[in-house]
């Protein structure tokens, strides 16, 4: 290491960036998990069993009622919303409704300080309307006080509540962070109207419940309620934010993965080099085992030192990344408000332990070549380089095996909803094309050493002969390079193809001009309808607008989250349409409009199993749906799986519901829509403005896309990290083939090559090594973005889109790839003369 | 740092309604004062009176197994309005069923004599939605907290405990009229008309029912007491603690004694007590009729509260000279496991004399303030 300081250097700078890059990803993530599930446990307290209405409210009278079962315990009813300040118009925080008598056995909760005061906030709850109890964090982020007021503006109204005490971190209070308020049962459903009714019934049990009381618990309870585990919800948002954990785990493992060419090329360097000493070693007693431990040890000591050195950049990093993390995930999955970084140690061990293992691995071999050494060779002149070289023609066997590989991983299911399989194939993709890089560098140095030597000079076809005779040092950049410009082509095509296919959808099943719901209404899952009193005027204008009601309902299906859209469908039709995978279009939309059947996203069909044909089955409040599945359309809503159907045919045919909020559309779009719309807005908000969020359809599919843009912001930033770590392989295998060269180099300048010459031809070499990087990782990146669409894509979140090969920007960002990595040859090129070609010779 | 578990919510309740309501002299402001006769009638005054502030309907009794095994029991069901009735005006319209003024506490404890140990529960719930409350059906009275009630017939008073540790049901027969403290129930507990409560006794109720304990469910038979209060006043500053005695003699005859213990050790002279003869007709026993000794110690080895465990009761008038044990040591209610709040309540035995007569009996003893002031239900 000491003999090549400043390429080990290099090495140790790409190692760590890969391993920072891990590290940051994999803690970012846990604290994110890990806030999550502390803020969904403290929230689901110690409840054994949770009592729901799918879709609906359970009517408090149950609390009553589940108490005189036998083996219920306790219960505890609990309401929750988001709500925000009005006046500050800050970020939605919860506000959890309970009773905090009945609620005691449930959740923990602290006051910050015991004051003769503290002692009787908890009473003051019940005995003032509109008091609550805040966390911590959310009192410090607005500089509140026990007794300060706070305007408090929830979805259907907005009111002043009083500060009774603060919680301190801990037990509920961690829960969203700390953002979050406690208020007593009676002041929730006066705030939100919600009279007669609860989220949710907690329920706590005889230790010796038996299957058969649970039983008859559920026998003495209405159809459309429900007995479910308390950690379903948990668990669920849990597998998801697995799965987004083990996509960017290994995205950010690409980093390392383009990083172990960097070990391989410096350990092989280093083997080479020594090749006298390692025989002479060998001749003095050392075993080949000796000596492959050796060797293994520099790649396991590049490791730890990399590691090492990627703790300052990590902390810088993971700041970065947690803030993204957190927000992708909150937008993705599940509301997650991460205050405080934890650093598991389970998470490090294993950012130290994969490092070290993927640098050692790289020096396997280099350290089997160095096995070979015969003692013999100690008596022989000095030489450097390998006499050994791996056949590229084996090398290109091993490549095929591995190619061959990558279609039946491909096409196998995921393992604990996890797509690993479809991960091992975009290993042996990366593998295999990197195989071939040695062969395809002699086939082109074949193919083009004649052609520019008559096209451009001596200097091209010294280079392609060079790079053709290089062997696998060379080959190793070109691997590197591979896999980054891989990853580059395929991100790039993925990226484009999702963009593309949403931003179709934004347009034809997100269309309208102005979408009307309930303030909050997102947030708070568009559980609250709109008032009457909003439906009747929205219906005045029906003269000017098609209005397509719609109302949606947060369901579970075996576990799986997803939304039960109804919607207008017959005017929805007349003016959008869903983007359909399977299913005749027209006969669907026919059926569908007559309440014949439902159509469901492609998401939820991969997810839950249920096909075109099969019937889809749910309770929605108090009626029990069970309908055909007509078509399956592509959806890309964030949080689950979506189904589709007529709310005018589920009034008729179930129950009446409410609108939950509705999209307009203008009947006559020739005269200037645009005004017209923010005519029809501002008179919306005139009327309805303090309990309705009123959106045009133009900002909520900008919105959508930019959500889209944000969500891919981390992916963009890990690859521009594994192409830097490429940029740097090329640099270091330039600069050792120049030092390698260094008494070649200089004999050629004796003879009467000029620097202009020698400089030139080292370019060209770095071109060679560029271009067959490039477009081999072109062709792999091809078909890694298949894996990605079709396998890893539909594996992990359920949903492929319309392949769409982004050619402007692959045309316009692989030149500068290449001009990238040809300047990643300057210091090479710098490094060529650096000492008088006099002296080298002389000292040679 | 204070923890909002089960624990403290129930320490907190005791000492925003014992320590806070009645020590601190909270505003008692918009309430119904006691503050003269209380002209009590039944069936209605077994109901509650919600817009006193504080109210209670009290068992205890000694009971026995078909096998001869010895069992005390506790039942103790207390009411508490939280605001007075001027501020429900205040309240949101339309306003929250579960809104209210009245919260419910329940304490209930069994005693196993001959297993020599002591078991109890709590709970707690507000005043609605049929989570606590109190029914009226004609003459027919229902205190209940979610699965605890007692109900108060012309005849009978059911109660009915399920809990964890134990469960009983048991039918409660009166086979004396109510005895009514102090002045016709007016039972002064300070220096001033105000500070006072209405305080009736069923001082003997035959028992019958079961009890289940450690899963085995077992007859039981034997003899009880019970107690109605409520008040609205603070009780004077000063006091420490108070020692409450109910005593059932063999000669059918009951006394019941509370005594207000102040800062210096010494007695408050609004301590008093009542006679009850065995015709039912009653007696007020004043302060300086009365002369307890304490005679023994025991010391808790949750608490560390040394309480009085064996006294010499001695009344002019009428003359007797009791001897009073505790049948089991260690009665002591709540301590780590409940609520914080640590007071002894427990089976005892009496032996004596009466008018030169040799007499025994059983009963219960209240004693607070021993582990922490004012820290325990007056009585």
């Amino acid at each position: 290491m000491k003999k090549h300081l400043g390429r080990a250097l290099t090495v140790l700078l790409g190692i760590a960036l890969g391993a920072a890059v891990f590290t940051s990803v994999r803690l970012s993530i846990h604290a994110a998990l890990d806030s999550f599930t502390r803020s969904m446990d403290v929230i689901a307290g110690s409840a054994d069993r949770v009592m729901v209405q799918p879709g609906g409210r359970v009517p408090e009278e149950w609390v009553a009622k589940l108490m005189q079962f036998s083996v219920v315990r306790d219960v505890s009813p609990v309401l929750t919303a988001y709500v925000r300040l009005a006046d500050k118009k800050s970020e939605p925080f919860l506000l959890i409704g309970l009773d905090p008598i009945m609620d005691r056995s449930f959740r923990k909760w602290q006051f910050s300080e015991r004051t003769e005061e503290d002692v009787e906030s908890w009473i003051e709850l019940l005995k003032r309307p509109y008091t609550l109890i805040i966390g911590k964090s959310l009192a410090e982020k607005y500089a509140v006080y026990r007794g300060d007021h706070l305007f408090i503006e929830h979805t259907r109204q907005t009111a002043f509540f009083s500060i009774a005490g603060i919680l301190s971190p801990g037990g509920l209070a961690m829960a969203e962070g700390g953002m979050i308020a406690l208020t007593d049962i009676a002041t929730f459903q006066e705030l939100t109207k919600l009279y007669g009714l609860v989220d949710r019934i907690d329920i706590k049990l005889d230790p010796n419940t038996t299957s058969e009381d649970l039983d008859h618990i559920r026998k003495n309870l209405p159809d459309n309620f429900q007995l479910g585990a308390p950690s379903a919800a948990k668990e669920s948002g849990q597998g998801l934010i697995r799965a987004y954990q083990l996509n960017l785990s290994i995205l950010s493992f690409a980093s390392l993965f383009v990083g172990m060419f960097l070990v391989y090329s410096l350990v092989a360097l280093n083997a080479a080099s020594r090749r006298h000493e390692l025989a002479v070693l060998r001749a003095t007693g050392a075993s080949p085992h000796f000596l492959f431990l050796v060797f293994l040890a520099e790649g396991a000591l590049f490791g730890v030192m990399g590691w090492l050195t990627a703790l300052p950049i990590s902390t810088i990093l993971v700041k970065y990344l947690l803030k993204g993390v957190s927000q992708t995930i909150s937008i993705l999955f599940a509301k997650v408000q991460v205050e405080t970084l934890s650093l598991s140690p389970w998470e490090i061990l294993l950012s130290f332990a994969i490092t070290v293992f993927t640098s050692s691995v790289s020096a396997v071999q280099p350290a089997w070549e160095a096995m070979q050494v015969s003692p013999n060779e100690a008596l022989e002149i000095s030489r450097h380089g390998m006499t050994r070289k791996t056949s590229p023609r084996k090398l290109v066997i091993g490549g095929i095996g591995c190619l061959f590989l990558v279609v039946p991983l491909s096409l196998l299911p995921g393992i604990l909803n996890m797509t690993l399989p479809g991960y091992f194939a975009i290993l042996f993709l990366f593998v295999g094309f990197s195989l071939f890089a040695p062969w395809s560098l002699i086939q082109m140095g074949h193919a083009l050493s004649p052609i520019l030597h008559r096209f451009v000079g001596i200097p091209a076809y010294l280079a392609g002969r060079y790079v053709r005779d290089s062997g696998t040092r060379t080959a190793v950049s070109v691997g590197a390079l591979i896999t980054a410009v891989a990853l580059f082509a395929s991100l790039v095509i993925m990226i484009h193809s999702f963009r593309s296919t949403v931003e179709l959808w934004a347009h034809q099943t997100v269309s309208g001009d102005l979408f009307v719901t309930t303030k909050m209404g997102e947030i708070n899952r568009f559980r609250y309808p709109l008032p009457r009193t909003v439906v009747d005027g929205l219906e005045e204008f029906s003269n000017q607008v098609d209005i397509v009601p719609s109302r949606r309902y947060s369901l579970t299906y075996n576990n799986f989250p997803y939304e039960f859209q109804l919607l207008d469908i017959h005017v929805f039709l007349r003016h959008g349409d869903f983007v359909w995978l399977k299913g005749d279009p027209d006969r669907v939309r026919t059926l569908l409009k007559h309440g014949k059947g439902v159509v469901i996203s492609e998401v939820f069909s991969n997810r839950t199993g249920v096909a075109m044909g099969d019937r889809f089955r749910a309770r929605i409040e108090s009626s029990l749906v069970e309908l055909p599945v007509l078509g399956i359309i592509r959806d890309y809503r964030t949080r689950g799986g979506v189904v589709f159907y007529s709310l005018p045919q589920f009034n008729i045919r179930y129950h009446d519901v409410p609108w939950g909020g509705c999209r307009i559309f203008l009947k006559d779009r020739t005269k200037n829509p645009e005004m017209a719309v923010a005519s029809l807005k501002n008179e919306f908000i005139r009327r309805w403005g303090d309990t309705l969020e009123i959106i045009s359809g133009q900002a909520l599919r900008n919105t959508i896309l930019r959500v889209f843009d944000e969500t891919f912001a981390i992916t963009i930033v890990l690859l521009l990290i594994a192409l830097a770590i490429a940029a740097l392989g090329i640099a270091t295998t330039l600069t050792v083939l120049v030092l390698e060269r260094s008494k070649q180099l200089n004999t050629l300048y004796a003879v009467g090559a000029d620097f202009g010459q020698i400089r030139s031809m080292i370019l060209w070499e770095a071109a060679f090594m560029v271009v067959a990087g490039e477009l081999a990782g072109i062709v792999c990146g091809f078909v890694l973005s298949y894996i990605l669409v079709y396998v890893i894509n539909r594996q992990s979140f359920g949903w492929t889109f319309l392949y769409e090969v982004d050619w402007g920007a692959l045309a316009m960002s692989l030149p500068l790839i290449i001009l990238t990595a040809l300047a990643a040859a300057y210091p090479a090129i710098k490094m060529v003369f650096r000492e008088s070609p006099a002296t080298l010779l002389r000292e040679n | 740092m204070m923890s909002f578990n089960k624990r403290s919510i129930l320490f907190l309740w005791f000492i925003f309604v014992f320590t806070h309501g009645w020590v601190l002299a909270e505003d008692t402001k918009g309430y119904l004062s006691v503050t003269g006769p209380c002209e009590l009638e039944f069936p209605e005054d077994h109901a509650s009176h919600p817009d006193y502030r504080t109210e209670w309907w009290y068992y205890t009794g000694n009971l026995k197994s078909a096998a001869g095994n010895r069992y005390g029991f506790q039942l103790t069901f207390f009411r508490r309005r939280i605001i007075p009735s001027e501020s429900e005006k205040r309240w949101p319209a339309p306003a929250s069923a579960w809104r209210s003024s009245q919260i419910y506490l329940a304490h209930a404890a069994i005693s196993d004599l001959d297993g020599k140990q002591h078991f109890h529960a709590q709970d707690m719930g507000r005043g609605v939605l049929g989570i606590a409350g109190e029914f009226r059906d004609n003459d027919i009275v229902r205190i209940f907290l979610k699965k605890w009630s007692t109900r108060i017939g012309p005849k009978v008073h059911q109660l009915k405990v399920i809990s964890d540790p134990f469960s009983f049901e048991l039918n409660l027969t009166p086979v004396k009229p109510a005895a009514f403290h102090g002045e016709e129930g007016y039972s002064q507990k300070g220096s001033t008309p105000e500070k006072a409560s209405c305080y009736y006794s069923l001082t003997r109720l035959d028992t019958i029912g079961q009890v289940t304990l450690a899963k085995k469910t077992f007859a039981v038979s034997g003899l009880s007491w019970m107690d109605h209060e409520f008040s609205t006043a603070s009780l004077e500053p000063g006091l420490v603690g108070w020692d409450w005695f109910s005593l059932q003699l063999s000669d059918n005859t009951e006394i019941m004694i509370y005594l207000l213990r102040q800062k210096d050790a010494t007695i408050h002279p609004a301590s008093s007590g009542t006679y009850v003869r065995s015709n039912g007709k009653t007696r007020h026993l004043p302060r300086h009729d009365i002369q307890v000794t304490v005679t023994d110690t025991w010391n808790s080895p949750d608490s560390g509260a040394v309480y009085p465990a064996r006294w010499r009761l001695r009344i002019s008038s009428p003359a007797m000279d009791l001897m009073i044990a505790p049948n089991l040591a260690n009665q002591e209610m709540g301590t780590k496991e409940s609520t914080g709040v640590t007071y002894w309540e427990g089976s005892v035995s009496v032996r004596g004399i009466k008018k030169g007569r040799r007499i025994n009996g059983k009963g219960y003893v209240e004693m607070t303030g021993y582990a922490k002031a004012y820290d325990a239900p007056l009585h």
